[in-house]
């Protein structure tokens, strides 16, 4: 299994480096051209997200195995100021206007799991996996 | 921070822009610029960006080129984007975003029809 790879997120620079490093280990575990992209795109989202409300943070890509099926987990990380009210991020078109409002929900329909942990004041976790078929 | 060099070209009366690099933010938002500024130096009819060598589109760059779409129709220019990989275009529907209001075409060769299509019968329309 490959060995997880962690990238800090703190300029927009780091967002390509996100979804380059998770798009090279999707590739590498044998994932289409198509599931590289949804995964390279959901990063992209999230990655964003951390630098655009965070600041800082990171996100961890790493070779998962539950039973017999593999997928790539990505871990998004931050100390920012968390995430008020989770369903209404989640919500189609519900934007700051930073973006197109899609990034989350967006996110998460590009992915097959998809857990939010949010405390006020003390930051978000946001861990996805996309699972090999 | 690295400015961008995308090389936007012009034939006859059209603007030819091919994205061949992941663009930080920051470049989008560079590239934006420039594409409108050499739609107004330039006069030009009609643009194509061409994302054939796009293999990620996310909602920030999907965003800007609606809003580049968007500003150039102001300005009396018509964008076309061509060449979306089937990944991409699959992405950016699962992601939500259809682009809506955005002239599309296969490929570069059949964008320029379409630009050509679009703006004899903008000038028709005129006369």
């Amino acid at each position: 299994m490959a060995m997880p790879k962690v990238i800090n997120i703190q300029s927009d620079l780091d967002i390509v480096a996100a979804r380059m490093a998770a798009r090279d280990m999707a590739k590498a575990m044998g994932f289409g051209a198509i599931d590289q992209a949804r995964i390279a795109t959901a990063i992209s989202e999230l990655a964003r997200n951390i630098y655009l409300y965070a600041g800082e943070g990171t996100v961890t890509v790493s070779e998962v195995q539950q039973g017999i099926r593999k997928g790539l987990e990505v871990i998004c990380d931050d100390q920012g100021p968390g995430i008020e009210d989770i369903s209404l991020v989640m919500t189609d078109g519900y934007t700051t206007s930073k973006g197109m409002g899609m990034g989350m929900p967006g996110a998460r329909r590009l992915m097959d799991d998809f857990e939010i942990i949010s405390i006020v004041g003390e930051g978000t976790k946001i861990t996805c996996r996309k699972w090999k078929r | 921070m690295d400015i961008i060099n995308i090389p936007i070209l012009k034939i006859e009366d059209f603007l030819i822009a091919s994205i061949q690099v992941a663009l930080y933010d920051m470049q989008a938002i560079q590239f934006k610029d420039a594409v409108l500024q050499k739609i107004y130096d330039s006069k030009a009819k009609g643009v194509i960006i061409d994302l054939t060598a796009t293999d990620v589109l996310d909602s920030f760059v999907g965003r800007l080129i609606s809003d580049i779409a968007a500003m150039a129709r102001l300005m009396g220019t018509t964008v076309v984007i061509t060449g979306l990989q089937p990944a991409v275009a699959i992405t950016l529907v699962e992601l939500g975003l259809e682009l809506p209001g955005v002239t599309t075409a296969l490929n570069l060769e059949k964008g320029i029809a379409k630009l050509r299509q679009i703006t004899e019968k903008n000038a028709d329309g005129n006369a």
